[in-house]
């Protein structure tokens, strides 16, 4: 198991596996670390109402980019079309919440 | 070929390793946008009739703050479980990748129980049905198609675990892995939004 592990770190400084759990642990860490925040502004009523809703919006836009960039591979190079799919899917996403706040009422 | 010699023969990133698995995994990225295209014109529905309640019970009322916590940290650790799921299968550990994608899965469930559970009180308790208002309409369409991406999920990944116990990891299932890892992560990025949106915002009024 042992010379298996080194192995495979020789194969890491190679190049040939990307990289090991270390980075998607960092993620993981900012991702509780933002979630927490969001939690924490929501409960806090001293806060004004308005401030914690783009507070918080702005928190997950964060922590959507990160999960993308870390545990998706965006980051990674040759993700050129993948960024492209999702950015047109983002595009209309983006189109569609600006009519429903701007345009839409009941 | 024994397990052992297959396995030395299979190269470092199986999943990137043909052509159609990369075309795989390219393809399953359009799919992604597609995606990104159906919640986001759920949560734009949600977000104009959010405030449109009738006589029912408004967010403010029906949420419960820890409930989503646990229901977010349960979904966020799926994530980094299926992450892990990944890095074994790099490191040709087939047992290891079957272990944590056991976890994503037992995590994905716990996910879905406490999901029902929700729904259940909504409906037995508090008269919040899916016809009660535009509000109740625009929330069980948004949450709960999240919530039957995430029974695909857990279906989907166990019949992959079947199918790995049967077949092996090979350059035609190393994709398959890769790409129910991406869809999990991306069912995770939808929470983010719901929290945030639905359960969040629906706190704050």
């Amino acid at each position: 198991m042992e010379a298996n592990q080194e192995q495979v770190q020789d194969r890491v400084k190679r190049g040939r596996i990307h990289e090991g759990p270390r980075n998607h642990i960092i993620a993981f860490g900012i991702s509780i670390f933002l979630t927490l925040l969001a939690f924490m502004a929501v409960a806090n009523s001293a806060l004004d109402a308005t401030f914690i809703k783009i507070f918080i919006v702005i928190l997950a836009v964060f922590q959507a980019v990160i999960q993308l960039a870390f545990w998706m591979h965006m980051k990674d190079r040759g993700h050129f079309f993948q960024i492209l799919f999702l950015a047109t899917g983002a595009f209309v996403a983006i189109t569609a919440f600006i009519m429903a706040v701007y345009w839409v009422w009941w | 070929m024994s397990q052992a010699a297959h396995l030395d023969k299979l190269p470092p990133e199986p999943e990137k390793a043909t052509l159609e698995g990369r075309n795989k995994v390219l393809g399953f990225w359009l799919f992604l946008g597609g995606e990104t295209v159906l919640f986001g014109t759920l949560f734009a529905t949600f977000i104009a009739l959010r405030n449109s309640v009738l006589d029912g019970p408004t967010g403010i009322e029906l949420f419960s703050l820890s409930i989503t916590a646990i229901a977010t940290f349960i979904l966020l650790t799926s994530s980094l479980t299926s992450v892990f799921a990944i890095q074994a299968m790099h490191h040709k550990n087939i047992k290891n990748m079957l272990t944590w994608l056991g976890v994503t899965v037992v995590l994905g469930l716990g996910f879905l129980v406490l999901e029902i559970y929700e729904f259940y009180e909504y409906v037995a308790h508090d008269g919040f049905g899916f016809t009660t208002s535009a509000f109740s309409s625009s929330f069980y369409a948004l949450v709960g198609f999240h919530g039957a991406h995430v029974a695909l999920g857990v279906l989907w990944i166990s019949l992959l675990m079947l199918q790995i116990k049967k077949k092996g990891l090979t350059t035609v299932t190393a994709p398959k892995i890769y790409v129910a890892s991406l869809y999990w992560h991306f069912i995770d990025v939808v929470w983010v939004f719901i929290f945030t949106i639905v359960y969040l915002m629906g706190k704050v009024g």
